[in-house]
């Protein structure tokens, strides 16, 4: 009987704990839910048992609505992660109860417990006692007692979490053994990424509530589409790089973007390949290989058919390594590989040649609103013309001071996130204090863009005003800040502020991309110091700027200003022109940028502080 | 187990002193009491205490407070586990304070609550006052007694249940219902057979503390001889009168049986423990 749920939704105490779901499990089909502990689906299992009711959503039982019916018209069977064997009864009157709830009589009774205890390998025991009996053995009858009266459905909730490893390999085989046999519908429940391959014809990744992807055990594996389901489904390095005539540049390196997985130009693309999709060679590979670089190895483990070698290469222009995470401070890719474990060395220094690889989907953008559940805070009624502008989902968050305000505040976001029109968005509510909890949130979940809103005190805990915080923020997040000032409208002319000494060029290409996505103009500004003639240098600078503009067709043009200092040269532009959104890098330190800093006060500081518009403020490495 | 190994480590060599110490203590404060009753009451033979016993009155008070022990068990084992079962399943407004309620019995004086009785079921009482007309007088009658005896005893039955009803998880009866239990399945075959042993307890309990009540009896019964009489009240009232053998039987029967119910719930707590 097939399994049909359409668009479910739970939440409890404000917080969204499935969002959206939406899958259809197809009759006599052994489906498997995986995500991390939290992740929600346990209460999906739930929801379809009847055992919780759905805020939102219908869920059906082979076309049977049965959204609003309690679990004993469901005609269910449930397997619980602790198996709540009845301890007062034997395994066999355990196995009987839902016969006997069904007043079948006792002689047919015994002919299907017997049916039953061979079929999971425990008949002799029918006497028994939970006492009596062995976790895997508990697992076992709580199986049998849940099919005794034939469901139409059969969940089972981490049957496998309380048992050993050994056991577990076992019976596993024996469930896929029996699902089969019975060719009852099944949905299975775990965050072990093997039992999920093992066991499922189909998996369902979720994360934070929602189902990103579904599909076959080898395709997931294979061809992911999101970031979460390509590093929670096994090893394997992911890679970013741009975008450039339908091929990914990785450094020198360029591969084919197929074109099922589009992507503009200049655009960030990443790129996944298992351990076993790299090899390893001590000679230099042919040129027609998709050559990496040169690699130290770093360390080995055996395991097994093959060994896991992890190897150091020297980091590529223009490329980000995502995952395996990469330490604090390293400069340099971290690439996962396997080979056979033949008993051949692996060179201490070898090339490193994918012969595979898949390139993920473009990312939607995701938005990190913080709000602080005021009613005067402008954050979410300037986050949603950007959100549906840039085709995004939003995340809103708050920050009580104490955990004991957390309840409350979740409360006051999700009123307001609906009221604003950002009915989709998850509500987040944290405690603490506002910049450690917003990096915390980010390392987290990465978002593309944290939006503040200009109030003062910032996000009701902290003393600081909302600038304070952004830069602060900036110092400590690699993920560009939008400090959202003025009436809730999109931004129509950019001005990014650029100069020569910066060290890359993050700002323009943030200020780009969300210009295109935005439909703005963009302005290159570069102030002089007064009495200084700008230099050929600033021209080529600039030129190059518009030239990463033009990659990535944005109308643009740009401007130089003399002035006192990096500041008074802003101000002065945006009293000439009507520009509503000002782009600064992160604060920069030291000497490395002697034409930014005016008055011991770095340039991003004073532009979030005096600036009349927003300002958006990109951290050197965050885009 | 632990708590009973003295700190100090080893026992000690010599427990002559402090064991004889403590039986100085004990045996004017506990042990000679008890045996004083049944000493007392078989000092005239067994004849003169068959014959104390056999009398109508003695007859009388013992069946009545008997048969007021066992109704007042089976009221408070339904009415307890009912409480427990909406204290422990349900989540509401009050729902604390009514926890805290429902075991301030314990804590009241007896005599206080037959006072409390009177002035709300007596003639001149708050409802006793709407009743009288109708013809139904609680006090000073059987039922007047049955509502002294469960207001006290109420909270045993329930601290016997509550505890186990708590420490059953809630995927317990969610089995049963996605096995197809109704709510009053569930509890019929899947918690009432695991609430046995806290039935139990709370009914040996209850019993115990009914045979024995006193404060709250005197007040609300107008100790009436063969009407309302109990045999804590015939005891009281046959000393008073100076029938110090009459009451001495009785008082021995008393004792007896509740040894017999402190030795059965020894028994099945020792054996609970062990299992």
């Amino acid at each position: 009987m097939a399994i049909t749920l359409e668009k479910v939704t739970k939440r409890y105490a404000g917080t969204t704990i499935v969002d959206r779901v939406s899958l259809e499990v197809q009759t006599a089909e052994l489906f498997v839910l995986l995500g991390a502990s939290g992740s929600g689906k346990s209460t999906i299992l739930r929801l379809i048992s009847g055992l919780l009711p759905p805020d939102e959503g219908a869920i059906r039982l082979g076309g049977r609505d049965v959204t609003m019916l309690p679990p004993q018209k469901r005609d269910v069977g449930f397997v619980f992660q602790n198996y709540s064997i009845f301890r007062h009864m034997t395994v066999a009157q355990n196995i009987e109860f839902g016969l006997r709830i069904r007043g079948v009589p006792a002689s047919e009774r015994a002919v299907r417990r017997e049916e039953l205890l061979d079929l999971v390998g425990l008949g002799g025991l029918g006497s028994r006692y939970w006492s009596q009996l062995s976790g895997g053995q508990l697992q076992r009858v709580a199986l049998a007692r849940a099919l005794a009266y034939r469901p139409a459905v059969l969940l089972l909730d981490e049957p496998f979490g309380a048992l050993d490893v050994k056991i577990r390999a076992q019976l596993r085989q024996n469930l896929k053994q029996i699902q089969k046999t019975l060719g009852v519908t099944t949905i299975l429940v775990t965050h072990d990424q093997e039992e999920g391959f093992e066991l499922g014809q189909r998996i369902g990744v979720i994360e934070r509530g929602r189902l990103l992807e579904v599909g076959a055990p080898e395709d997931l594996y294979a061809h992911p589409r999101s970031l979460f389901a390509a590093t929670f489904l096994g090893a394997g390095t992911i890679l970013v790089g741009r975008c450039r005539g339908e091929r990914v540049e990785l450094g020198p390196l360029t591969l084919p973007i197929p074109p099922d997985v589009p992507h503009d130009e200049g655009d960030r693309v990443r790129v996944l390949f298992r351990p076993e999709q790299v090899s390893l060679s001590a000679d230099p590979p042919p040129p027609s290989a998709a050559v990496l670089g040169r690699g130290e190895l770093l360390e080995e483990s055996f395991s097994g058919s093959f060994r896991r070698v992890r190897l150091r290469l020297p980091a590529l222009p223009g490329t980000r390594q995502l995952s395996p995470a990469l330490p604090y401070g390293e400069n340099a890719l971290l690439i996962e590989a396997a080979v056979p474990a033949d008993g051949r060395p692996i060179p201490a220094q070898a090339w490193v040649a994918l012969e595979n690889w898949h390139i993920l989907r473009q990312p939607t953008p995701r938005l990190l609103v913080a709000d602080s559940g005021d009613a005067s805070d402008p954050a979410l009624a300037i986050a949603r013309p950007f959100v549906e502008a840039l085709d995004g989902v939003a995340t809103v968050v708050g920050i009580a001071s104490g955990s004991s305000g957390q309840d409350e505040l979740r409360e006051a976001l999700g009123r307001r996130a609906r009221e604003a029109g950002l009915d989709t968005a998850s509500v987040r509510a944290r405690a603490g204090d506002p910049a450690e909890q917003l990096a915390l949130e980010q390392s987290e979940a990465p978002y593309d863009f944290l939006l503040l809103g200009d109030t003062e005190p910032a996000l009701r805990s902290g003393k600081r005003r909302a600038a304070g915080l952004a830069e602060e923020l900036a110092e400590g997040v690699a993920t560009p800040i939008l400090l959202a000032r003025g009436a809730a409208q999109l931004p129509r002319k950019i001005l990014i502020c650029t100069a020569v000494g910066e060290p890359g060029k993050a700002d323009v290409r943030a200020g780009g991309w969300l210009a295109r996505r935005l439909g703005a103009t963009v302005t290159l500004l570069h102030v002089s110091l007064e009495g200084r003639t700008p230099t050929p240098l600033v021209r080529a600078h600039l030129d190059r700027g518009i030239e990463t503009l033009r990659e990535l067709e944005v109308k643009g043009r740009a401007t130089v200003r003399q002035a006192e200092d990096a500041i008074e040269g802003i101000l002065a532009e945006l009293e000439t022109e009507a520009h509503d959104l000002v782009v600064v890098g992160g604060p920069v330190r030291g000497s490395r940028a002697p034409f930014l800093r005016g008055g011991g006060d770095s340039v991003t500081r004073q532009v979030l502080r005096r600036c009349p518009c927003s300002v958006l403020v990109v951290p050197e490495g965050s885009w | 187990m632990s708590a009973t190994v003295p700190i100090a480590g080893p026992r000690a060599v010599r427990p002559l002193v402090p064991v004889t110490l403590l039986l100085a203590v004990l045996l004017p404060l506990i042990l000679m009491p008890l045996a004083a009753v049944f000493v007392f009451a078989f000092r005239g033979g067994l004849p003169a205490f068959g014959k104390a016993l056999a009398s109508p009155d003695a007859q009388f008070a013992l069946r009545f407070s008997l048969l007021i022990a066992f109704a007042t068990a089976a009221v408070n084992a339904i009415l307890g586990t009912f409480t427990a079962y909406v204290l422990s399943r349900y989540r509401f407004p009050g729902e604390r304070p009514l926890g805290i309620l429902v075991n301030l019995p314990v804590a009241i004086p007896t005599v206080v609550v037959g006072t409390s009785l009177l002035l709300l079921w007596g003639p001149i009482g708050l409802l006793g006052k709407l009743l009288e007309p109708l013809g139904f007088q609680p006090m000073f009658a059987p039922a007047g007694v049955l509502l002294a005896h469960l207001f006290v005893t109420f909270p045993y039955m329930l601290g016997a249940v509550k505890p186990v009803l708590d420490e059953i998880e809630a995927t317990y009866e969610e089995a049963a219902y996605t096995i197809g239990a109704s709510r009053w399945q569930t509890f019929r075959w899947v918690i009432l057979p695991t609430l046995r042993g806290g039935l139990f307890t709370g009914a040996l309990l209850t019993f115990a503390h009914s045979l024995g009540e006193f404060g709250a009896t005197v007040l609300v019964s107008g100790n009436l001889r063969l009407r309302t009489q109990t045999a804590p009240l015939y005891i009281f009232a046959q000393f008073e009168a100076g029938n110090v053998a009459g009451a001495n039987a009785v008082a021995a029967v008393l004792a007896a049986l509740s040894f017999v119910i402190f030795f059965f719930l020894l028994r099945y707590t020792t054996n609970r423990r062990e299992a």
